[in-house]
């Protein structure tokens, strides 16, 4: 793969719910690597768009390139496989209630991907270990904390071998207490090397591992650029009253 | 020398007899409406229209038809269209028609009541619309409906005393032949009812261990 082949390119998603054009002619591109983080108002789209990247939500219009390749959205089985490559962390963790912490991260392994049950035990443990839940590998979703369920939820979105992550709203159902040990989960994601989409509040944590601040609101991307320029230097003042309101809120609180 | 008449032995191996074919309609009618409930639910929760305007439909009549007219139906109606059921079959297909409706309305509550949340990880992950009732929300609606379906198994234990209208005997029929027979009405159908009571009462300490053995953190249905 050529160098100057993003990962992931996006052009003109647009998705209407009703007469409402939630999402509008949303473009991004994003390289090995990179970490973009989608920033604004709750309600502006950042969830809409992360969720029509992998096609949970049907875009209306909108093409996806994963590594150059164009995804064909009628291909069912083409959306299934691209989808194991797309790893996805959302805001209320979903993990599956039915299945312990080790069964949340193996099933997809064995029942997706067609590992050997054994071969997925052991993968799954390994991912467990890496978040730190290794002990908890027998635990409920109902007998873990918050914090606990999204480490879960990132191992098994880690365990399917991903090829970037989207991660919407990571820490936002989280009890304040809780939010560093998943950022700090993230962080080490991130710092090997994975590609990531993710949108936050946390706005401390995003600047300090952003490459690059993408501010939607009502569904456009109205800009885009690095950290210190979007929260200190933005271009438009929405922008601008927008980061020096949440930089107000959520700036310090970052480890 | 009258009151030992229900001694006799002719009349415990009609009972016996009755009870046998009795548990033998029950049990496929119960495996078979329960499976009917869950494709009929699954169809309405995560169908597209089509499927759904059919499981609609199939819920729609086989609720609304008394169970006897439907019992008629496929016995004394099949034969003009040239396909002959014999009592137990046109009995055991009705009984598995009927309770498939009523279950699959406790199924379909019971798949709604999963999280979406977990259907889009699922879908996430890249399960397949099968793969993800199959694996992800079905062991978690079964669990949930199961005290409802439960109580529709009972019901079907007592309903099935309707096949002898089709010349089906079983405990019922054996039990009206044996009060006609003697005119001890009361004391046959006693012994009839103690009989039912036993069943639904095996019936529901049977699926009560099965929730228990079920039972995971997060789905307690006891406390």
């Amino acid at each position: 793969m050529a160098d100057n082949t993003p990962t992931l390119r996006i052009e003109n998603m647009t998705k209407w719910y009703g007469d409402n054009e939630v999402l509008k002619d949303a473009s991004l591109s994003i390289n090995k690597g990179e970490l973009k983080v989608l920033m604004g108002p709750s309600g502006g789209g950042k969830s809409t768009f992360l969720q029509c990247i992998n096609f949970l939500v049907k875009p209306d219009r909108g093409r996806i390139w994963l590594d150059g390749t164009e995804i064909v959205r009628a291909r069912k089985k083409e959306i299934y496989n691209y989808r194991q490559k797309v790893g996805m962390i959302f805001q209320d963790f979903n993990l599956f209630d039915h299945l312990s912490a080790l069964h949340n991260v193996r099933i997809a392994l064995v029942r997706v991907k067609g590992m050997s049950k054994g071969e997925a035990q052991d993968r799954a443990i390994l991912e467990l270990d890496r978040v730190g839940l290794k002990s908890y590998m027998h635990q409920y979703p109902a007998e873990l904390s918050g914090g606990q369920k999204q480490r879960v939820s990132i191992a098994r979105a880690l365990a399917m071998d991903p090829e970037i992550m989207l991660l919407d709203e990571p820490t936002s159902a989280l009890d304040p207490e809780l939010i560093s040990e998943v950022l700090d989960v993230i962080r080490d994601v991130r710092s090997g090397g994975m590609t990531m989409i993710m949108s936050t509040h946390q706005i401390g944590f995003a600047s300090e591992m952003a490459d690059e601040f993408v501010f939607l609101e009502d569904g456009s991307i109205v800009e885009t650029g690095p950290p210190e320029k979007i929260l200190y230097k933005a271009q438009y003042a929405r922008t601008r009253e927008f980061c020096s309101k949440i930089t107000e809120l959520y700036g310090n609180s970052f480890s | 020398m009258e009151e030992l008449f229900f001694l006799q032995p002719e009349v415990v191996s009609a009972l016996v007899k009755g009870f046998v074919v009795s548990v033998k309609l029950i049990v496929p009618s119960a495996i078979f409406g329960f499976i009917i409930g869950i494709v009929v639910g699954a169809l309405t929760v995560y169908g597209n229209a089509f499927t759904v305007a059919i499981a609609n439909g199939y819920v729609l009549i086989f609720r609304g038809f008394p169970l006897v007219v439907q019992l008629f139906i496929w016995y004394f109606g099949l034969p003009y269209i040239g396909i002959y059921l014999s009592p137990f079959v046109a009995a055991v297909l009705g009984f598995s028609l009927c309770s498939g409706a009523y279950q699959s309305e406790y199924v379909r509550g019971a798949f709604l009541s999963v999280k979406t949340g977990q259907t889009m990880a699922a879908q996430a992950l890249g399960f397949s619309s099968l793969k993800m009732v199959l694996f992800v929300t079905l062991p978690q609606a079964f669990r949930r409906a199961l005290p409802g379906c439960g109580n529709e198994i009972i019901y079907l234990i007592k309903y099935s005393s309707l096949a002898y209208m089709i010349t089906c005997i079983e405990l019922t029929g054996e039990g009206k032949i044996i009060a006609s027979d003697s005119f001890r009405y009361t004391e046959t159908f006693l012994v009839i009812g103690a009989i039912y009571l036993l069943l639904t009462s095996v019936a529901a300490w049977l699926l009560h261990r099965l929730e228990c053995r079920l039972q995971l953190p997060g789905f307690e249905q006891y406390s």
